[in-house]
């Protein structure tokens, strides 16, 4: 076992037993934040697989997110609870009383998310750029509408509730560190490394021998079951779902989320997940009233929050152009070398005085 | 630049600092919760709610000899920020109840967390019948989605005399879904006859063209359209409707009470009738002048919306509640709040029913003249 392999196994292992010990110290308020990193963590890390691992220009995550959570949705709501909350039609037969646990039906969400993915890959990914991208908006748009008008299986607009909650933060995290490692054993594979083939150039790439549309369908599907095991945390995580959750904006936070972090980078989109996630609630004191000497200070109102957050992101996109990470990865020389630049810049600043 | 950017960080971290001494209760202060979507989609409909409750909050400014603070975290109509904000209230901010919130789907996402925390919570406006089923922990202040469909039923059945119906319904609004099914029963068991709705069209929310409904619609000649839905859709279905020839009447719900609503249907939305909450030719307590008088004061001329006196209802019964239970308990207060009986709120006569939901009478009101105006009265079942 290498050097490398060994960290990273302790480092796994010490997040998990972080992850433990937090799930009983913190607060429901502190445990919900970090757990919606956590499912952020998972739901961006597969949109990036798409965008910035295989170079395609993917919008569809909404739709995906939205068959997981209503896979769990639908099967893990006590069938006794069931005929109340379907009170304009009955739930459909079939499966009014099915149950499962959370991890089959949080497994079925994530395949039939990427069932759905193979299907429409077909057509979809004939295109590249800007038509892809809206190609796959569409269809998730497709896929809420149709959960919009199948009352019998997912209440309609009324939404189903009484999903139990998930709020242990272990299980959550042990989701995304085998979210993580699945696509990290992925992406140093040879298959994996055809995607980032593919992103860089088709035409060379197809040049080498890669079948393109084989890959391409691969990254996809790949990327959809992660969106739907994400979806399907992140249903759970609320305890109910309703179309509306699932609208097409939803898939531009992970693509802020992605952005920021860095197009390729698997380390910089768990990052950026954290960032945004505890980003957002941090700054909420400026919605707070604040009185600075007796004086209420009129800007200080809800929603300020959202510009100050919105002109940090602009102050960082123009740091960081290719994002905080760019297409690096984390690791232990890359910290390294920050904490010898940092150093150095004291030992320049003493040799000056 | 470097020197810039760490003053800069410096600030803010003092102003975290600061905000906090703010916000930090002692037991001398109840605080009060509000959560709305303030930012995003719903951010109209949440600023009219709070502007009811900041309101009340001015006027009856004490409970128990102590002073009620209000805190208001913004949900952003978004689901996953509307659990988080709840549960920042619940932890954070320790608050004694909370009000909110606009938009049935935010408020749902906020159950489970009021109930694990035993912390009771009043909706203003949210009136899918979701909010509240299973949850011992979640009231409201406006009645739902069923007896409004009741309402123009038999308002369809028993003043117009109506024999046949047409239903269009938006059909991603859990609200317009609710009403409509709700009208369909009620109608149907009405006139004894299982086929008196015709037509039933269904639209999305943003559709802009609504020919193909309506033509399906004038073949069938019903006697009225309910059409439940968001006020744009709704006025366009009207304006589309007349221009196709069709003068059968249109009825709706409390959605359509908006400017919107007139400025876009014209002339076309004059007679269109819809059931509401609250109009000021129809004070029926000491309660509802004191708010027309005190919202005038603050905003004269303007017309106070009916979410906006619903605000202000579910502020001054989380009050009575507490005054009642002479306690800031959570199960105390929620307790009291369940056995809620006749009591005397702006928008009528509210008891609260087995579920949390508030058995009130309704008004129904027609546009004429290019205004709103009361039409007729409905009673509570």
């Amino acid at each position: 076992m290498s050097k490398k392999t060994a960290f990273s196994i302790a480092a796994i292992g010490a997040i998990l037993l972080l992850a433990l010990v937090l799930n009983s110290v913190l607060d429901s308020y502190s445990k919900r934040v970090l757990n919606l990193c956590a499912i952020y963590a998972i739901i961006a890390l597969s949109l990036n697989l798409v965008n910035g691992f295989t170079g395609m220009f993917s919008l569809g995550q909404a739709g995906f997110m939205a068959i997981g959570a209503y896979a769990v949705a639908i099967f893990t709501v006590p069938v006794e609870l069931r005929a109340q909350g379907f009170y304009l039609e009955p739930m459909h037969p079939a499966i009014a009383n099915i149950e499962l646990p959370l991890i089959v039906a949080l497994l079925l969400g994530g395949v039939l998310a990427g069932a759905f993915a193979f299907v429409i890959g077909f057509p979809v990914l004939r295109l590249r750029g800007d038509y892809l991208a809206i190609a796959t908006l569409g269809f998730s748009e497709i896929i809420r509408i149709i959960f919009t008008n199948t009352q019998s299986i997912t209440n309609g607009a009324l939404g189903i509730k009484n999903v139990p909650s998930l709020s242990n933060m272990f299980f959550i995290y042990l989701a995304a560190i085998i979210v993580f490692v699945l696509m990290r054993l992925l992406l140093s594979s040879s298959f994996g490394r055809a995607f980032k083939a593919i992103r860089e150039d088709e035409i060379v790439a197809e040049a080498m021998g890669i079948n393109l549309f084989k890959h391409k369908i691969a990254s996809f599907v790949i990327s959809a079951f992660f969106a739907g095991i994400g979806g399907g945390l992140y249903g759970a995580l609320l305890g109910t779902v309703d179309p509306k959750n699932f609208m097409f904006t939803l898939t531009y936070n992970f693509v802020l989320i992605i952005v920021l972090g860095g197009l390729g980078s698997m380390s910089g989109t768990v990052i950026a997940s954290f960032i945004i996630t505890i980003g957002m609630e941090w700054l909420r004191f400026f919605d707070d009233t604040l009185i600075l000497f007796g004086t209420e200070i009129p800007i200080f109102r809800p929603g300020l929050r959202m510009v100050v957050f919105s002109i940090l992101l602009m102050v960082i996109v123009l740091f960081f152009q290719k994002g905080l990470m760019g297409q690096k990865e984390l690791s232990v020389d890359m910290v390294k070398g920050l904490v010898s630049r940092v150093k150095g810049l004291g030992k320049k600043r003493g040799d000056g005085k | 630049m470097k020197k810039a950017s760490a003053l800069l960080l410096a600030a803010l971290l003092a102003m975290s600092a600061l905000s906090g001494c703010a916000s930090s209760g002692s037991s001398d202060v109840i605080t009060i919760g509000v959560f709305e979507p303030l930012t995003g989609d719903n951010a109209a409909g949440g600023e009219l709610e709070v502007a009811g409750i900041e309101l009340a909050n001015e006027l009856y400014p004490e409970v128990l000899g102590k002073k009620v603070v209000l805190v208001k975290v913004d949900n952003k109509s978004d689901k996953a920020e509307a659990a988080t904000a709840a549960a920042r209230l619940v932890e954070q901010n320790k608050v004694q109840a909370i009000i909110g919130s606009w938009g049935s789907s935010l408020s749902m996402a906020a159950g489970n967390i009021v109930m694990d925390a035993k912390i009771p919570a009043v909706g203003a406006s949210c009136t899918n019948p979701l909010v509240t089923l299973n949850n011992d922990y979640y009231f409201r202040v406006c009645f739902i989605d069923p007896f409004q469909g009741t309402v123009m039923a038999n308002y369809a059945t028993s003043k117009l005399g109506a024999k046949t119906a047409a239903i269009i319904q938006e059909v991603s609004n859990d609200y317009s879904v609710g009403l409509a099914s709700f009208f369909e029963d009620s109608f149907t068991k009405t006139t004894g006859d299982a086929s008196s709705i015709v037509e039933k069209g269904n639209y999305q929310t943003g559709d802009k063209d609504f020919t193909a409904i309506l033509t399906n619609i004038k073949q069938k000649n019903p006697d009225v359209i309910f059409a439940p839905g968001n006020f744009t859709e709704s006025a366009l279905i009207i304006k589309q409707a007349r221009q196709l020839g069709i003068t059968t009447p249109f009825l709706g719900g409390d959605t359509w009470e908006t400017p919107d609503f007139l400025s876009v249907g014209g002339a076309e939305v004059e007679g269109a009738v819809f059931s509401t909450f609250f109009d000021k030719a129809m004070v029926t307590t000491s309660e509802a002048t004191k708010f027309l008088a005190e919202f005038e004061k603050k905003n004269p001329g303007v017309e106070p919306a009916a979410v906006t006196a619903l605000g202000y209802d579910a502020y001054i019964l989380i009050l009575d509640a507490i005054k009642r239970a002479n306690s800031t308990d959570g199960p105390a207060i929620r307790d009291a709040l369940a056995s809620t009986s006749g009591f005397q709120a702006v928008t009528g006569s509210t008891t609260l029913d087995a579920n949390g939901d508030a058995v009130k009478d309704a008004v129904i009101k027609s546009v004429t003249g290019g205004k709103f105006t009361y039409l007729d009265y409905v009673k509570a079942q």
